[in-house]
């Protein structure tokens, strides 16, 4: 159970690594909502995930 | 269609934010690996880890130091626990208070000063809440951490959609998975924060624990605020000690701890404090059977046991975490004046005496100290608070289970409140020692 709860843990902290590239790759490539406001956005959002990763927030 | 923006912006703002996310990250690293220093008293024998209890506990953020105080002269023992919930600081300032101070002539004295250690290495910073707050000693100034409620994210992800509480089966908020006072009585396997109640219950079974002291804080709109709650076995001892608190030193109220309100220490630590051999046999009862329906079936099972712990959990009062509060900062924390809530208790809103203009006047003690004003709420009265609602029910404890007698000694209110009435939260410095200057075998860092 503590093994399958680790597990699970790990999944999703690599999760927040799979969505953080996605998001980086759309600040770069996405071709709808290009407007300076959605980079910022899309920064913004970016960040949450990297502090999350990097098992800081 | 909008143009694209170029790539160099698309960098720069990327690199801007980057900049702001390493400003916030640096402090929630900070807050994480902050270590508070605490001087043990000259009757410290060893610390513990909890671990020692739960093995895997070990090398986790659940895993939290305990100093035991131990008199070598046979008698009761008594479990302190600080920090259940690191956003009541005043908990773990009066355990590192106890911690410091005490001497014990007769029993064993187990302190916890942060019972959830992975929730005092988050702060709750989206709420604006500052991260620290400082105390003036004649040493320097010190730093103590403001936690959170709950288990840090970063140890214990995902929350679940609803929590069922083990072994009851009840549904609980999902939160309050990681809410160490929604766990009890923990579950071997579980959770960390299951396992964290679980650890301090095999510490409270196997050591068999006679009194177990749990420190709370509350906002000001809460019933249960400055109260005891009492499991029922030691109700007796909470009302004598309320009763005495309320007329010689400060308002108190007791209350009993509910049957089916499930997880709180002061229901389940009294309810698994039993033989261990007869806890597995609650657990299974709890888990297969109606027992978790039907009160009486579990008495049966706890009727048998050798020895049962007192319970006792203690609030005292927090403007901080109060949900009408205005500015929340360093100053609410450590003097506890607040317009909003000045207002609420002129509308009569609050279960708890404050008063930031007159103040609250303390009851005269036998001995004809006493009669502190107190305005607002600040630190060392919340401290003093704790600290002599711990002496005072195992006082009691020692009055009706003289089996169980425990002699221990550290400042009480007056001594905190006759220092802290001529200087403010300075006096709380006064009972701390300086960790430079005191021997390294009683200086940790946690």
């Amino acid at each position: 159970m503590i093994i399958l709860n680790e597990i699970i843990h790990i999944l999703y902290f690599v999760l927040t690594g799979v969505i953080c590239i996605f998001l980086i790759w759309n600040l770069f490539k996405r071709t709808k909502k290009t407007g300076w406001v959605y980079d910022i956005v899309y920064a913004y959002v970016i960040i949450t995930f990297i502090l999350r990763v990097l098992m800081i927030k | 269609m909008m143009k694209n923006t170029p790539v160099w912006f698309k960098a720069l703002t990327l690199a801007l934010i980057a900049i702001m996310g390493f400003i916030a990250g640096k402090e929630f690293y900070e807050l994480r690996h902050y270590q508070e220093s605490v001087v043990v008293s000259p009757a410290f024998t060893e610390k513990i880890m909890l671990s020692d209890y739960l093995p895997s506990l070990k090398g986790t953020w659940g895993d939290t130091p305990i100093y035991v105080f131990d008199s070598g002269v046979p008698g009761g023992s008594a479990l302190i626990l600080g920090g259940s919930h690191p956003y009541e600081p005043a908990t773990m300032l009066a355990a590192y208070m106890i911690a410091e101070n005490i001497s014990v002539e007769k029993g064993k004295v187990y302190v916890a000063p942060v019972a959830n250690r992975s929730a005092n290495t988050l702060g709750m910073l989206g709420n604006a809440y500052p991260m620290f707050y400082h105390l003036e000693t004649p040493f320097g100034t010190k730093q103590y951490k403001i936690g959170d409620r709950n288990t840090n994210p970063l140890d214990q992800w995902p929350d679940p959609f609803v929590y069922v509480h083990y072994p009851s089966g009840q549904n609980l908020a999902y939160q309050d998975l990681r809410n160490f006072n929604r766990t009890w009585p923990g579950k071997e396997n579980g959770s960390l924060t299951e396992r964290i109640s679980y650890a301090f219950m095999e510490l409270v079974r196997n050591e068999k624990i006679d009194i177990f002291v749990d420190f709370h804080e509350a906002s000001l709109m809460y019933p249960v605020v400055d109260t005891y709650v009492a499991h029922d076995l030691s109700m007796d001892i909470a009302i004598l000690a309320q009763m005495n608190l309320d007329t010689f030193k400060f308002p108190m109220k007791a209350e009993a701890s509910p049957k089916k309100l499930r997880g709180l220490s002061h229901r389940e630590v009294g309810d698994y404090s039993i033989d261990p051999e007869l806890a597995k046999e609650l657990y299974a009862a709890e888990e297969f059977t109606n027992a978790k329906n039907d009160y009486s079936e579990k008495l049966k099972i706890i009727e048998k046991s050798s020895h049962q712990t007192l319970v006792v959990l203690m609030e005292t009062l927090e403007p901080f975490i109060e949900r009408v509060a205005g500015r929340v900062d360093e100053d609410l924390m450590l003097i506890g004046f607040d317009e909003f809530i000045q207002t609420a208790a002129d509308k009569r809103l609050l279960f708890a005496k404050y008063d930031t203009r007159e103040g609250i006047t303390m009851p005269i003690d036998i001995d004809g100290r006493g009669g502190y004003v107190v305005k607002g709420a600040p630190m060392y009265y919340r401290v003093a608070r704790h600290m002599e609602g711990t002496l005072e029910v195992i006082n009691m404890m020692n009055l009706l289970f003289p089996e169980r007698e425990l002699l221990i000694t550290y400042p009480g209110f007056h001594d905190i409140m006759e220092a802290g009435t001529k200087k403010g939260n300075e006096a709380i410095g006064d009972f701390l020692h300086d960790p430079a200057k005191s021997d390294p075998k009683r200086v940790f860092f946690q």
